[in-house]
């Protein structure tokens, strides 16, 4: 059971944290776009993001499973 | 310490502000100077495009101005019109502001040592953020509701209104979330309710956390989620300063608050036509810089779009999408920040960025305006975009053009009649000032009331109820010219500027000093824009003289049986001049009178669909405003519709023929109905 609670705790912290990373990256999507760069270079910049955000996500999944501490405190 | 708040331990708050908190704050004052640098340069950027613009002063009366924005931006005086974004606004705003202030209070509380013991105004604080934390997620919870799940259709959502939601949303939670992770390595328990209630969303969250048996591991598990947090913090703060989102209508919403306009409301900007070097505004450099402000500041908040009656009724014009074409326009023309020169060639900004269409929808009504909680001024720019279509390129609708004929050629804008302005003086003993001149009042009858069958009896009315209370007026016959109203909605300021200044010579001439008129547009532009060219009368509209009359006893009033009437608010004369009282007292005076109000009035009153010149343009049939207008009037249950217009008056008449009810509905003025009231007990 506590090992069952620890995955979920884990799944939401990497939740709020994918989330972050999907805050983060947007925000330089959004701010490539408004400083005008070409409309030709979305559709690399967009996978160049993607890719280093799942990059992020399961680096953070790996690590918070090593090191996540356990339910019970013990 | 017994106790979480004054806790030396790992996670206690004196802990974590000795060790954890004060370095982080160090670390952020080390780069604000970047955030501030940032800050001026997003400035720099706006104001250098803005600068691109007209120049036009907007610093007169800075007290009010002052009082203004602070009433909008902190009271939420205009916000609240519509309850459900004002209070979402409302929560937001306000629980950003007692999180901010918990959040300084508490960074200044140890330095002044009521963190340890922990005192109550620190206790305070900390309650005060997470009550203000919990305000701005209850609000912003409120603005998921609506733009997600009721999708009002003035609302279009873009990515950056889903980006600074979540922002907001995750900075928020993790933000508790370092707080209910603290309480839980605290190791110390619970001290009652005593404790529990100064941090109550921090308690709750610390029970659903593991932690480390070890406290250097929590320690570092505080220090992951405290830098986690302060920077995405940090970087939504960087991002809001340089990117051009919506919520920089923080900054930009106050500031275009306080440039409004302090002119009249009904008072469009004169063109120097000696000096101009170009008309109206074909270029978006050829507005003003306040102009382009109101580009920036709009935030596709959409009221101008629910109140526009052209938008409702089908037609092209979106007060809102108007706005936003000629932003992203802007935009398109000055792309890169700081480049010096606009990008060309560029597309022709009223036929491809907006539309002719949108331009000649509108009526000039002012709903956008009066909706808009940040002071756009929408009709400005259409008319601009107007004056350059009539003066630099002649290109008008068709039916719009044969009215201008008509106003340069015979002074008015009725080119089918064959009645001249004095026919409606046959038999009713009323000076006209060639003959004789000494009079107290000059009635200035208009074009439509000298001209028109139907309300040539507004105007022998009027007579009458003048006549009744004995007051020395006459007119001016057929001295009396169009009052330019049409023309200069239209884009025609130079005929505008000609019969202005024809018919101010005339009065002045006679000198007069005081006018009555039972037109709101002339008697919006005789008040507030003849001054522009010298003129110096005291106006007046018909409905405020004859409330004068009916206080002073002058006028002998009886009763109308069994009448339901409903109250038609004249563009010209409400939204554009405030004057919603005074022809509901008319009305009030009449005995026997059952008055009803229809569902859109007063300020929210819907355009008969005759303003701005479109008494002469052609409609089609389905999206014509008046069938809607008079549709209100036969949900309201009335038999008749009083007006203080005659534009109006000639728009419900045909309104109750387009609707077939001519049997149950009468159109009316309320001079009309105060003369048949007249001796009648």
């Amino acid at each position: 059971m506590d090992q069952f609670l620890r995955v979920v705790a884990v799944l939401l912290e990497v939740s709020v944290l994918g989330i972050m990373v999907l805050c983060l990256f947007w925000g330089v999507k959004l701010l490539l776009d408004d400083f005008g760069i070409n409309k030709k270079y979305e559709k690399a910049i967009v996978m160049a993001l993607i890719v280093v955000g799942v990059l992020f996500v399961f680096f953070f999944a790996v690590h918070l499973s090593s090191f996540y501490p356990a339910y019970s405190g013990a | 310490m017994d106790s979480f708040w004054g806790s030396a331990h790992v996670g206690g708050q004196l802990y974590y502000i000795q060790n954890i908190f004060a370095p982080v704050i160090i670390g952020f004052l080390i780069f604000s100077p970047a955030l501030m640098a940032l800050f001026v340069y997003a400035f720099a950027r706006r104001w250098f495009v803005w600068k691109r613009g007209g120049k036009e002063s907007r610093t007169d009366g800075m007290f009010g101005r002052v009082k203004t924005t602070i009433g909008v931006a902190v009271g939420y005086t205009r916000m609240m019109s519509d309850l459900y974004p004002g209070w979402m606004h409302f929560m937001i705003l306000w629980g950003t502001a007692m999180f901010v202030v918990g959040k300084i209070v508490r960074l200044f509380s140890y330095t002044v040592h009521i963190s340890s013991p922990p005192q109550d105004v620190f206790l305070a604080a900390s309650l005060m953020s997470e009550v203000g934390a919990a305000l701005i997620i209850i609000g912003g919870l409120l603005a998921v509701f609506r733009r997600y799940i009721i999708k009002p259709p003035r609302l279009d959502t873009k990515f950056d209104d889903s980006h600074v939601l979540l922002f907001v949303f995750i900075i928020l939670i993790s933000g508790f979330m370092i707080k209910g992770y603290r309480i839980a390595i605290s190791e110390v328990p619970l001290n009652g309710f005593g404790e529990w209630w100064w941090s109550p969303i921090g308690y709750g969250f610390s029970k659903i956390f593991m932690v480390f048996p070890v406290d250097y591991r929590n320690e570092i598990l505080t220090w992951h989620r405290v830098v986690i947090h302060t920077f995405i913090a940090f970087v939504f703060l960087a991002l809001i300063l340089v990117y051009r989102s919506r919520i920089q209508h923080v900054l930009l919403s106050p500031l275009n608050v306080f440039f409004r306009s302090t002119k009249p409301k009904g008072a469009l900007t004169p063109i120097n036509l000696e000096t101009a070097e170009s008309y109206g505004a074909s270029k978006i450099e050829q507005f003003t810089w306040k102009q382009l402000l109101d580009l920036e500041a709009c935030t596709r908040c959409g009221r101008c779009q629910d109140n526009c009656p052209a938008n409702i009724s089908g037609k092209r014009l979106s007060p809102k999408n108007l706005i936003q074409d000629l932003k992203a326009h802007l935009y398109e023309v000055y792309p890169i920040p700081f480049w010096p020169r606009p990008k060309e060639p560029r597309r022709d900004m009223i036929n491809d960025a907006v539309t002719q269409e949108s331009v000649w929808d509108c009526t000039t009504c002012r709903a956008c305006m009066e909706a808009c909680p940040v002071y756009i001024e929408h009709i400005d720019k259409i008319v601009d975009m107007r004056r350059n279509l009539a003066l630099e390129r002649a290109e008008f609708p068709e039916s719009a053009q044969g009215a201008l004929q008509s106003l340069g050629t015979r002074g008015h804008p009725w080119r089918g009649t064959t009645a001249t302005r004095t026919d409606w003086l046959t038999g009713l003993g009323v000076k006209v000032l060639a003959e004789k001149s000494d009079i107290d009042i000059l009635y200035w009858v208009g074009c439509t009331a000298s001209l028109e069958d139907r309300n040539m009896k507004v105007a022998i009315a009027t007579a009458k109820v003048l006549q009744a209370a004995g007051v020395n007026f006459g007119v001016l016959g057929v001295e009396e010219g169009c009052c330019g109203d049409p023309a200069r909605r239209m884009g025609d300021e130079y005929l505008y500027q000609t019969l202005c200044q024809k018919n101010i010579e005339i009065m002045k001439n006679y000198k007069v000093r005081k006018i009555v008129t039972t037109c709101p547009h002339c008697f919006n532009t005789l008040k507030n824009e003849y001054p522009q060219f010298g003129a110096d009368f005291e106006v007046v509209h018909h409905s405020e003289f004859i409330v004068d009359l009916i206080k002073q006893g002058k006028i002998n009033m009886g009763n109308v049986p069994n009448v339901t009437v409903a109250y038609h608010d004249s563009c010209y004369l409400g939204r554009h001049n405030d004057i919603y009282k005074q022809p509901r007292k008319v009305l009030d005076s009449i005995g026997g009178i059952k008055r009803v109000e229809l569902g859109r009035h007063g300020s929210k009153g819907f355009c008969c669909g005759g303003g701005g010149g479109h008494m002469w343009i052609e409609d089609a049939a389905e999206k014509r405003l008046n069938t809607r207008r008079m549709q209100e009037v036969i949900d309201a249950k009335a038999n008749c519709v009083a007006t203080a217009c005659p534009w109006c008056l000639s728009m419900f008449e045909d309104g109750i023929k387009a609707k077939q009810v001519e049997e149950t509905v009468k159109a009316m003025d309320l001079s009309e109905l105060i003369v048949q009231s007249m001796g009648k007990k």
